[in-house]
């Protein structure tokens, strides 16, 4: 008997195959938004090379919150309480901020309950990746509205929304958040581009992924289905990533105009422009970008704005180096003596 | 006429943003100083400036530290509570009353010492008058009982710490008083003060700080917060003595985060728990009510964390600045859902100390939410101490799993099986790579796994019972003093603990009975409990709330053939407790039972 030729296991930078970033099988829906994104995690993570145990992934509550089972199994995880997720990844990582930080919401769990703790967590600028999952509706409750959902929209079943949406990166760049993007889980090449960089950013990284609810809200008078975003969306550029390890003389220099960022870890972001530039530096052109496409009913995707020079959380809390978890006794329980010298000057 | 030495009651009327905190701790500093034994309590308004606040002072050679029964001298500073100050006391009081004030004496059956407190201190510094008036005051106390002027102006030295001219302005106007109380009034009154023996090595702490620096003591790795009265000076002690005790080489073994809100707080603790450092919070009732969805996942997923209750009044915002010990059971069964919680209560500054570092053994130990207990009255006011003693053990960081050779050592490992049998499962950290699971609220199998299945949550609440009650008898013990009568026992907690021997005394004087006390310091309750109960034939649970809170837990817990010898006396106006009130409050239950 021949032994069977062993097929080749691709595998990445630090010789784990793809195998080593997956997870369970996915209870939600078929077709549902999430578990592509679920997939793009799998795939951003792996080509980045990151060890999959010195990842921690974090959500809140909702169909977004529950995928965090559904990948990346070698992951420690945290699956908390509705739109609480940012406090419990920001205890997490100012003990231990050697992690990567990846947090998955929904847009009920950042949009309402959560918008409170969202905004502090973008605030404190915490090192971590806060993906959205927007799908304009409450899907495990059976599809009520969100407070993402767009004026005029219409959800399977229902009335149109009339309320005004929150738009949570417009809302971001106001704040001040150092990373802020738009993207559609149907985008796949797009979105592993602004993942895999969203983890080389230190700082905050928002990124906000129109994820159509196809039990819900995927009929074509809902601006968040399949066809209408396919149909009406517009891309600020095209976004690649060149990640550290690798060469940028290997990669392909496009023909037009292109930028490249430079990201925390080394990696490189590389812009190329479509029509115009959109400079990602500024603010204002970011808001008019997002306003401009909301006046005509559009979705405008691709990284928004950056600011790679923000200090972040740990930075601003003056930490040792070594994670303050990896401490032991000795430097955690001040000497006997340093307890006589505070009873010395209570004494006065 | 008699003498009265070193046992009455002074009563300071002021308001607050004047100053007069610091004249009144000049005054019980200096009391200390010269060996009485004293107490402050400071009753202050919810505010910044201008609303009553009062100061009492006791003065007891008993060592009773109860804000006294009844006032024995009056100091009469602000207009705004004036009549009512003046028609609560007795006939005889001794009102010392600030003749600037416009206000009138209405009273001729007291002994009246009328001084023109703002007068004098304006002719030594027009701009600060109405802050050294203050200082007057406690210069004529001096005069009037006897009090040594250096011991007074080391004790001005002290308050002012360096401060040169603030030290002499100071001293100045305390000497003017005392000249003034000499030159123009006639001491009328018995009152009168004896320097003591000084316990060497005493000082005044408040609650807050003792658990501030025992949290330190403990190892916090991180503190979350969020500003509450009166748990903010238990965050902002920590705060302060952190950077002098925890740090290497000019960097942080700690992270300190003021967060957006009680929630929040606890949401950073549960994730510096999970993480597998030791974090913490402080906070009082309406900050632990925010914090209920928080604490049922910490006690589902099985996270250490600890948070601190300073109790103020409830229920709502109710008297924000005043005391009670009504948040107990809400922190025993906080959230939804079946729970229990382990208690950690103080009952003095030293024990507020040694519950600050125990407390994350405890949390860390039994890989669940634990709660340090203390109140306003306890923690906001100061106390007089002999100093902490150090930690007497290493720390306990629990069933954690580091390496791969452990992990390989336990059978059968499930972050949530119960290979010892002591409900206390293994966990491992994010980070660590062995056996990295999803923490989750949802229901979970022994691996960690979402699951319904009826079998699987009903062992997993089982486990959850099993594992706390095995905490009983490793948590502090009750400290009890047993009369050989065996008659009437008192089973009472926490800041409770500076009145009852002073309402036993009450007591025994009325009703000629001995009686036993048991101070809980812990909650699942220590079996020593128990049995103190089964000993006595009348238990009284006595406490500051108006339910009678740990009666009902004990009425849980109990078996019925104990039930029917415990009486709850429950009682709370937002008042530190006055002695004679609550022995009285007893003496009814006890005459009811027919005890």
């Amino acid at each position: 008997m021949s032994e069977k030729p062993v097929r080749a296991v691709k595998l990445n930078v630090i010789n784990e195959p793809k195998d080593s970033y997956t997870g369970g099988k996915s209870s939600l829906c078929p077709g549902c938004g999430h578990d592509q994104i679920s997939s793009v995690i799998v795939n951003s993570a792996w080509e980045n090379g990151i060890e999959p145990h010195r990842i921690a992934k974090m959500s809140g509550i909702g169909c977004s919150s529950k995928t965090p089972a559904y990948y990346l199994g070698q992951s420690h995880g945290f699956n908390t309480v509705h739109g609480r997720m940012p406090s419990v990844t920001t205890g997490a990582n100012v003990v231990n901020h050697d992690l990567t930080y990846l947090g998955v919401s929904g847009d009920g769990d950042s949009a309402s309950i959560g918008i409170g703790q969202l905004i502090h967590a973008i605030r404190r600028n915490i090192n971590m990746v806060y993906i959205v999952e927007n799908n304009g509706v409450y899907g495990l409750t059976k599809g009520q509205y969100s407070a993402t959902a767009d004026v005029g929209s219409k959800k399977k079943k229902g009335v149109t929304n009339e309320t005004q949406p929150i738009d949570l990166c417009a809302m971001a760049i106001n704040l001040g958040c150092s990373f802020v993007a738009r993207s559609f889980s149907g985008s796949k090449k797009q979105l592993t581009s602004i993942i895999k960089a969203a983890i080389s950013h230190k700082g905050f990284a928002l990124i906000d992924v129109i994820s159509p609810c196809v039990t819900f809200n995927n009929n074509d008078e809902s601006l968040r289905s399949y066809g209408y975003v396919k149909d009406n969306s517009t891309d600020l550029h095209a976004v690649g990533y060149i990640p550290h390890f690798s060469p940028l003389e290997q990669v392909e220099v496009p023909a037009g105009a292109y930028r490249d960022i430079t990201l925390h870890d080394g990696s490189t972001m590389r812009l190329e422009t479509i029509s115009e530039e959109h400079d990602v530096s500024d603010a204002v052109a970011a808001l008019t970008a997002l306003h401009s496409a909301d006046a005509e009913r559009k979705h405008v995707m691709g990284l928004l704005y950056f600011d790679g020079e923000k200090p972040s959380l740990d930075d601003d809390l003056n930490l040792l180096e070594t994670p303050l978890v990896e401490l032991q006794e000795n430097d955690l329980r001040p000497s006997e003596k340093q307890l006589d010298d505070v009873i010395a000057s209570l004494r006065g | 006429m008699d003498r009265i030495i070193n046992d009455f009651t002074i009563n300071i009327a002021t308001a607050n943003g004047t100053g007069s905190q610091s004249a009144n701790l000049i005054l019980l500093q200096t009391l200390f100083d010269m060996g009485i034994p004293v107490s402050g309590k400071n009753l202050f308004p919810s505010n910044i400036s201008g609303l009553p606040t009062w100061y009492i002072v006791r003065l007891s050679d008993h060592g009773y530290q109860a804000p006294g029964n009844r006032t024995h001298i009056q100091i009469l500073v602000n207009p705004a509570t004036w009549e009512e100050d003046l028609a609560a006391l007795e006939p005889g009081t001794v009102v010392i009353w600030n003749t600037d004030s416009k206000m009138e004496m209405g009273r001729d059956d007291v002994i009246s010492y009328p001084v023109p407190m703002t007068k004098i201190a304006r002719g030594l510094n027009p701009k600060l008058a109405r802050m050294i008036a203050n200082v007057v005051y406690v210069g004529i106390l001096a005069e009037m009982l006897g009090m040594d002027q250096d011991v007074l102006e080391t004790a001005i030295a002290k308050q002012f710490g360096g401060k040169e001219k603030a030290i002499e302005l100071n001293s100045e106007a305390a000497r003017l008083g005392r000249a003034y109380f000499t030159d123009e009034l006639n001491k009328e009154d018995s009152y009168h003060v004896e320097a003591r023996d000084v316990e060497e090595g005493g000082f005044f702490v408040e609650g807050n700080e003792a658990v501030a620096l025992g949290s330190i003591f403990g190892g916090v790795q991180m503190l979350s917060w969020y500003p509450i009265t009166p748990s903010s000076s238990l965050a902002e002690g920590i705060i302060s003595w952190l950077p002098r005790l925890r740090q290497q080489n000019g960097k942080a073994t700690y992270a300190v985060l003021q967060a957006e809100d009680e929630l929040a707080a606890a949401g950073m603790v549960l994730g510096a728990g999970w993480a597998g450092a030791r974090g913490m919070t402080a906070t009082s009732g309406p900050g632990i009510s925010l914090m209920q969805e928080f604490i049922g996942l910490a006690y589902f997923s099985e996270i250490p964390s600890v948070f601190w209750d300073v109790n103020r009044v409830g229920p709502s915002t109710g008297l924000p600045t005043r005391t009670q010990q009504g948040d107990l059971t809400m922190l025993y069964e906080g959230s939804h859902g079946d729970t229990q919680h382990i208690v950690f209560i103080p009952g003095t500054v030293e024990e507020c100390f040694e519950f600050g570092w125990r407390i994350f053994d405890a949390a860390e130990r039994y890989q669940t939410p634990v709660f340090g207990f203390s109140d306003l009255d306890l923690g906001m006011n100061r106390w007089a101490c002999n100093g902490f003693d150090y930690p007497n053990e290493p720390m306990d960081r629990g069933k954690v799993v580091l390496t791969k050779e452990q992990m390989e050592s336990i059978s059968n490992y499930g972050r949530y099986r119960d290979v010892d049998g002591d409900g206390i499962p293994y966990r491992t950290l994010p980070g660590s790579g062995l056996d990295p699971i999803l923490y989750r609220g949802t229901g979970h199998d022994e691996d960690g796994t979402y699951s319904e299945k009826p079998d699987v949550y009903y062992k997993l609440m089982k486990r959850l019972k099993r594992k706390i009650e095995g905490s009983r008898d490793n948590l502090p013990a009750p400290v009890l003093r047993e009369e050989d009568e065996l008659d009437i026992g008192i089973v009472f907690y926490g800041s409770m603990e500076n009145t009852i021997r002073e309402i036993d005394d009450i007591l025994e004087n009325e009703t000629g009975k001995k009686v036993s006390t048991c101070r809980i310091r812990a909650l699942p309750l220590h079996s020593g409990v128990r049995e103190f109960i089964e000993k006595h034939k009348t238990i009284i649970i006595l406490e500051i709330n108006r339910d009678g809170q740990l009666n009902g837990i004990i009425r849980k817990e109990y078996p019925n053939e104990l039930l029917n010898r415990i009486h709850s006396v429950a009682y709370s106006d937002g008042m530190p407790p006055r002695a004679a009130l609550y022995a009285e409050k007893v003496m009814e239950v006890l005459k009811e039972v027919g005890a």
